[in-house]
C-alpha cells in the first residue's frame, strides 16, 4: 500500500515538475519580452512616446532577478514557486500575484463549489431514477433535454440567460459578484446580495451539470441492475427501495464520487468563461483580465494553481478510490 | 409484416443519435462549403453595412456595432471554426494511432514510457496550458493552436487502441495463429486494423470537439485574432460590446446556436457512433409488452392440453402449463414452454438439460423474477395452492425467501461486490421478521453462516475475499435463512471444480434433510443430479421430455433423449468409448416444427416432423413427451443409424 501510494506521489510530483518547468521555460523561449511590452503600452496610454523604457525594463528585469542566468533563474523558479511567490502583477505593480489570486479564489471556489455540489446531487439522483424501471413514465421524456444541455458549453448558456432574466425580466443583475454600490458587511443584505448575483452563472453551471452527471449515472445504473446480485436481492424479498439504494445506487456512486473529486480539482479552471461572460469577480475574470491587459506574471501563476489543484485532486482520488470501493486493493 | 418491419429497424444499430448526429454535422459542413459561394465578403468588413442595425429588409439578419453583416460574417466564420477541429482532430488520432499500437505491440518500456506521458498529459487542464502559450503570441496563431490541442488531446485515442491491441493478444485465435508459426506482429496487424476504423472515427469526433471547444474558448477570452471571424470571435465582439445588455439579439444570439449546434451534432454523433460499435448495451429496460402476447395477468385457464402433472394434495409446489418467452430481436423465444410439473413435500427432485434449453429461465420464472426481454405469458406457479402469477407484487415479496427461496449460479456476480457478507444475510431476514434487535440479527446470521459451515468471521469480509466454494455457501445460508419450503438451486455448482462441487452438494442436501425443505435442483450434470434427487426431470428445447423417480428413469429410460443422455454418462466399470448425443441442442428461435428432438432422435419419423407429442403417463408415475408412446410400454432398442433421419 505504501509503494502504491508512493508511486503514485511520484507521478503528481512529475506532473508539478513537468507542467511548472513549461510554465518557467514558455515565456523564455518564446520571442518577445512580457515586461518591455507591458511598459510599451504604459507609455502608449499615457501618450508620451518620448520616455525612454530601456532603463525601466533594465531596472525590472534585475529586480525579477531576469537577468541571471537561466539556470539560476530556474532554481530561483522554484524556490518562489515552493513559497507559494508567483512574483508582482506587472499591470497593477507592486500588488503581488498570490494577493490578487487570493482575493479572487473565496468567489470562485464559493459559487462552483456549491453550483457542483447541486449539480451532482441533483443529476446522480435523477439518473439513477432513469435507470430504474419502475420509476415515472415523463422522467424518460427528459433525456433529450439532458443531452442537448450537457452536450452544448455551458457558458453559451449565460449569454441566453443574461439575455432572459437580467435584460427581458429583469429579475436578476446581469454581472459582477455584488452590486457596486454594495458595502461588504457580515449581514445578510450582503449575503442575499452574494446570492442573488450568483444565481445566473451557477444556473448555467447546473443546468449543463445536471445533463452530464444524470447521463453518466444511468448508464452505470442500467449496466449494474442487469447484474446478477439485483436478481439474487429480488429473490431475496427485498423491498424495492432497499434494492435501488443499497444494491442499485451504492455501486453506481463509485465512478461518480470519482468524477466528482475530479470536478473539485479542476474548479478554478472550469469556470473561466463562465465568469468572463459574466464578469464575476473570481479567478476567470482575474485571468480574463490579465489576458486584456498583457499581465503574464498572473496568467502563469494562476495556470500553476490550476495545474496544481488538478493533479492533487487526481492523487487524491488514486489514494482513496480503494478506500471506498472494496474490490480494488492498493495494487499496480 | 409491419411489425417485423417496426422491429428491425428499433433493434438495428442505426440508432436516432447517430442519424441526428450525421445531418446535423452535414448540414453545418455544407453551409460551411456552399455558403461562401453565395455571399460577398466584403460585408462580413469592419464599416461595412450601418452599425448597430436590427434586421431590416436591406440588412437582412442586422449587423453588429462595427458594421459588419451578421449573416455574412456567420457564413464567413463556420469554414475556419471547421478547419480548426479537423487539424486537431487529425493529429489526435495520428498520435493516439501510432502511440496506440506502439504501446500495444510492445509491451515493455514503450508501453510503460507512453503510458507515464499520457497520464501526465491528462492531469493537464488543457485550456490553462493554452491560455498560457497563447497569451505569449504576438498575433495569435489559431491554426498553431488547434495543433497543440491535437498533441495534447492523444492519450485517449491511445489508451482505446492499446487496450483493443492487448484484448486481442489475449484472444486464443492470436494463440492458435502463433503456434501455427505466423509471426505475432503480423497477426495483431491482420486482426487489429478491421477493428481500428470505428474506433478512430468515434476518437476523432472526441478529438474535433475538443479542439473546437478550446480554440473558441481562448477566442471568448480574448487570445482570437483579430482578422479571421470565427464563432468564437463573433461572441467575443459581441460580449466585448455587450450585445447582450443592448438587446442585441440579432447580433450575440447567431453564433451561439450555431455553436450549439455544431457541438450537439458532434454529440449526438459520437453517441450515434459508439452504439454503431458496440450495440450490445441497453439504454433502458424496455417495459413494453411484446406484440401478439398477451401478458399474464389474470390467472390462466386450469390446463386443458397436457394431463397436469400429478397432483395430488402433497404437492408443495406445482407448475402448471408455465410458458416463457423471450422477445429478440430476431423473433419471440419460446424459452420454457409448456412446462408442468409438481413438487411433494420434502421432494429433492433434479431438472436437468443441455445449456440453453431454459434451465436459468425456469428458475427464475419460478419466482416471478423474469425480467425483460423475458417475460412469463401464461401458466400457474402454486406454492401451497396460491398462485405466484397471480398474487400482488407486495405479496410475493413476501413470499420470497420465506416461503421459496433461490440459490442463484455459483458466481462472483449473485453477490454485491460492495457489501459486506453479514448485511447481505442481515438484509434479507430484516424484510421479512422485521422486528428483531440487532443482536438477534447477529445471531441469526452467524447460525445460518454456521449452518452451511462457514466461520461467523465471514460476516464481515466483502464477496471477493472468499473463494467460489465459501460464496456458494453463502449464497446457501441466505437461502436457507429463513427456513423456506421451496429452494430453488440453480446450477450451484457449476463455476467450483469437482472436490468443492461435492462439498457444496452434500452441504445442500443435510440442509434439506434437517430443514425438509423441497429442493428443487437445476443442471446440466446428470452424475451430481441422480446422486441428489428423488426424482428427476428431463428439459429439452424447453420443453419438459421427461420425468419419473431417479432409479427408474436411470434404469428405464423412456424418451430417446434421455437414453442418449444417460449413455453419454462415463461409467467406472465399463471402459466403453464416450458417447455424445449427434447434433447440437437445438435454437430456440428456429425449433423445428413437430417434436423439437427429432432431428438428432434416432426413432424419428415422418410422424415426429408433423406433430409435437404432448406429455403423457404410459407406465404408472412416468411422464414423457414422445409419439412412441402409448403405442409401446417401454423404449425400443436404438435402431440402426441408417434410419436416423436427416433434417
Amino acid at each position: 500500500m505504501l509503494r502504491y501510494i508512493g508511486r503514485r506521489f511520484l507521478q503528481f510530483l512529475l506532473i508539478i515538475f513537468i507542467a511548472n518547468s513549461i510554465t518557467f521555460l514558455l515565456p523564455r523561449v518564446i520571442p518577445g519580452d512580457p515586461i518591455r511590452e507591458q511598459l510599451e503600452t504604459k507609455r502608449a496610454a499615457a501618450g508620451n512616446t518620448n520616455v525612454d523604457i530601456n532603463a525601466w525594463v533594465a531596472t525590472y528585469n534585475e529586480r525579477f532577478g531576469l537577468d541571471q542566468p537561466l539556470w539560476k533563474q530556474y532554481l530561483y523558479y522554484w524556490r518562489d514557486m515552493v513559497r507559494l511567490d508567483f512574483g508582482y502583477s506587472l499591470f497593477s505593480y507592486p500588488a503581488t500575484v498570490m494577493s490578487k489570486i487570493t482575493s479572487a479564489i473565496p468567489w470562485t471556489i464559493g459559487f462552483m463549489s456549491v453550483s457542483i455540489l447541486l449539480a451532482f446531487l441533483v443529476g446522480t439522483a435523477l439518473g439513477a431514477l432513469l435507470a430504474w424501471p419502475s420509476s415515472p413514465r415523463f422522467l424518460q421524456g427528459m433525456v433529450p433535454f439532458l443531452m442537448v444541455v450537457s452536450a452544448i458549453p455551458f457558458y453559451l448558456f449565460g449569454m441566453a440567460l443574461i439575455w432572459i432574466f437580467a435584460v427581458k425580466l429583469r429579475i436578476l443583475p446581469p454581472s459582477g459578484g455584488t452590486d457596486p454600490t454594495l458595502i461588504m458587511r457580515r449581514d445578510w443584505k450582503t449575503v442575499l446580495n452574494i446570492i442573488k448575483h450568483a444565481i445566473l452563472p451557477s444556473l448555467a453551471l447546473v443546468m449543463y451539470g445536471i445533463g452530464s452527471w444524470s447521463l453518466g449515472m444511468r448508464a452505470v445504473m442500467v449496466s449494474i441492475l442487469g447484474e446478477d446480485y439485483i436478481t439474487f436481492a429480488r429473490a431475496k424479498g427485498l423491498p424495492n427501495r432497499s434494492i435501488f439504494l443499497r444494491y442499485g445506487v451504492r455501486s453506481a456512486l463509485l465512478p461518480q464520487v470519482t468524477g466528482l473529486a475530479i470536478s473539485f480539482g479542476l474548479i478554478l479552471g472550469s469556470g473561466v468563461l463562465i465568469e468572463s461572460i459574466f464578469n464575476y469577480p473570481g479567478i476567470g475574470s482575474l485571468m480574463y483580465a490579465a489576458i486584456n491587459q498583457k499581465d503574464y506574471f498572473v496568467i502563469n501563476g494562476t495556470v500553476a494553481i490550476m495545474v496544481f489543484c488538478a493533479a492533487s485532486a487526481l492523487l487524491i482520488v488514486d489514494i482513496i478510490y480503494p478506500l471506498i470501493d472494496p474490490r480494488i486493493r492498493y495494487g499496480t | 409484416m409491419a411489425i417485423a418491419k417496426q422491429k428491425r429497424l428499433r433493434n438495428s444499430r442505426i440508432t436516432p443519435s447517430l442519424i441526428i448526429g450525421i445531418v446535423v454535422i452535414t448540414l453545418i459542413i455544407l453551409v460551411g462549403l456552399l455558403g461562401p459561394l453565395f455571399i460577398n465578403p466584403k460585408m462580413a468588413r469592419v464599416g461595412a453595412v450601418e452599425p448597430n442595425s436590427p434586421p431590416s429588409a436591406t440588412i437582412l439578419f442586422g449587423s453588429d456595432s462595427q458594421g459588419r453583416d451578421v449573416f455574412t460574417t456567420i457564413i464567413m466564420a463556420i469554414p475556419p471554426t471547421l478547419r480548426i477541429g479537423i487539424i486537431t482532430g487529425l493529429i489526435s488520432v495520428l498520435l493516439g494511432l501510432i502511440l496506440g499500437l506502439m504501446a500495444g505491440f510492445f509491451p515493455g518500456w514503450p508501453d510503460a514510457l507512453i503510458r507515464t506521458f499520457s497520464d501526465v498529459l491528462m492531469a493537464v487542464p488543457a485550456l490553462a496550458f493554452m491560455i498560457l502559450v497563447v497569451a505569449r503570441m504576438k498575433r495569435p496563431n489559431l491554426v498553431l493552436v488547434a495543433i497543440i490541442v491535437g498533441f495534447l488531446t492523444w492519450p485517449g485515442t491511445a489508451r482505446s487502441i492499446r487496450s483493443l491491441v492487448l484484448s486481442i493478444r489475449e484472444r486464443s485465435y492470436t494463440l492458435v495463429a502463433r503456434a501455427n508459426g505466423e509471426t505475432e506482429l503480423g497477426v495483431l496487424f491482420r486482426e487489429v486494423m478491421p477493428n481500428l476504423l470505428p474506433l478512430m472515427i468515434a476518437s476523432f469526433i472526441g478529438a474535433v470537439t475538443m479542439g473546437i471547444y478550446t480554440v473558441m474558448a481562448l477566442e471568448v477570452l480574448g487570445l482570437g485574432s483579430n482578422v479571421i471571424p470565427t464563432l468564437g470571435m463573433m461572441i467575443f465582439w459581441s460580449t466585448r460590446f455587450a450585445a447582450v445588455l443592448r438587446g442585441m439579439w440579432w447580433w450575440w444570439s447567431p453564433p451561439i446556436v450555431v455553436l450549439a449546434l455544431i457541438f450537439l451534432g458532434l454529440f449526438f454523433l459520437s453517441r450515434g457512433l459508439d452504439r454503431y460499435i458496440s450495440p450490445a448495451i441497453p439504454t433502458t429496460w424496455s417495459r413494453r409488452r411484446p406484440r401478439g402476447v398477451s401478458p399474464k395477468s389474470e390467472p390462466a385457464t386450469p390446463a386443458e392440453k397436457a394431463p397436469s402433472a400429478v397432483s395430488d394434495g402433497t404437492a408443495v409446489l406445482q407448475v402448471k402449463n408455465l410458458q416463457v418467452i423471450y422477445e429478440t430481436p430476431a423473433g419471440i423465444v419460446r424459452a420454457v414452454d409448456d412446462v408442468s410439473f409438481s413438487l411433494q413435500a420434502g421432494e429433492r427432485m433434479g431438472v436437468i438439460g443441455e445449456s440453453g434449453c431454459g434451465k436459468t429461465t425456469l428458475a427464475t420464472a419460478l419466482m416471478r423474477l423474469s425480467r425483460p426481454p423475458a417475460y412469463i405469458t401464461g401458466g400457474q406457479i402454486l406454492l401451497e395452492g396460491r398462485d405466484l402469477l397471480s398474487i400482488s407484487e407486495e405479496d410475493l415479496r413476501d413470499l420470497r425467501l420465506k416461503e421459496i427461496a433461490l440459490i442463484p449460479q455459483a458466481s462472483m456476480n449473485s453477490l454485491n461486490p460492495v457489501m459486506r457478507i453479514g448485511p447481505q444475510v442481515k438484509d434479507g431476514l430484516k424484510a421479512h421478521m422485521g422486528k428483531l434487535s440487532n443482536q438477534e440479527l447477529d445471531a441469526r446470521v452467524a447460525e445460518s453462516l454456521e449452518r452451511v459451515g462457514l466461520r461467523p468471521e465471514v460476516a464481515n469480509r466483502y464477496p471477493h475475499q472468499l473463494s467460489g466454494g465459501m460464496r456458494q455457501r453463502v449464497a446457501m445460508a441466505i437461502a436457507n435463512a429463513l427456513a423456506p419450503k421451496v429452494i430453488i438451486a440453480d446450477e450451484p455448482t457449476s463455476a467450483l471444480d469437482v472436490v468443492i462441487q461435492k462439498q457444496v452438494m452434500l452441504t445442500l442436501k443435510r440442509l434439506q434433510e434437517e430443514e425438509g425443505a423441497s429442493v428443487l435442483l437445476i443442471g446440466h450434470d446428470m452424475g451430481l443430479i441422480a446422486q441428489f434427487a428423488d426424482r428427476i426431470g428431463v428439459l429439452y428445447a424447453g420443453k419438459l421430455v421427461e420425468a419419473g423417480s431417479v432409479q427408474e428413469v436411470l434404469d428405464n429410460p423412456l424418451h430417446p433423449y434421455t437414453r442418449l443422455l444417460i449413455d453419454s454418462l462415463p461409467t467406472l466399470e465399463g471402459k466403453h468409448d464416450l458417447v455424445g448425443i449427434a447434433g447440437l441442442p437445438p435454437e430456440l428461435l428456429h425449433l423445428p416444427s413437430g417434436c423439437a428432438f427429432y432431428p438428432r432422435c434416432p426413432f424419428a419419423d415422418e410422424h415426429c416432423k408433423g406433430e409435437a407429442p404432448v406429455l403423457q403417463v404410459p407406465i404408472d408415475h412416468r411422464q414423457v413427451s414422445c409419439h412412441l408412446y402409448p403405442e409401446h410400454t417401454a423404449l425400443p432398442p436404438t435402431p440402426a443409424k441408417a434410419n436416423i433421419l436427416q433434417a
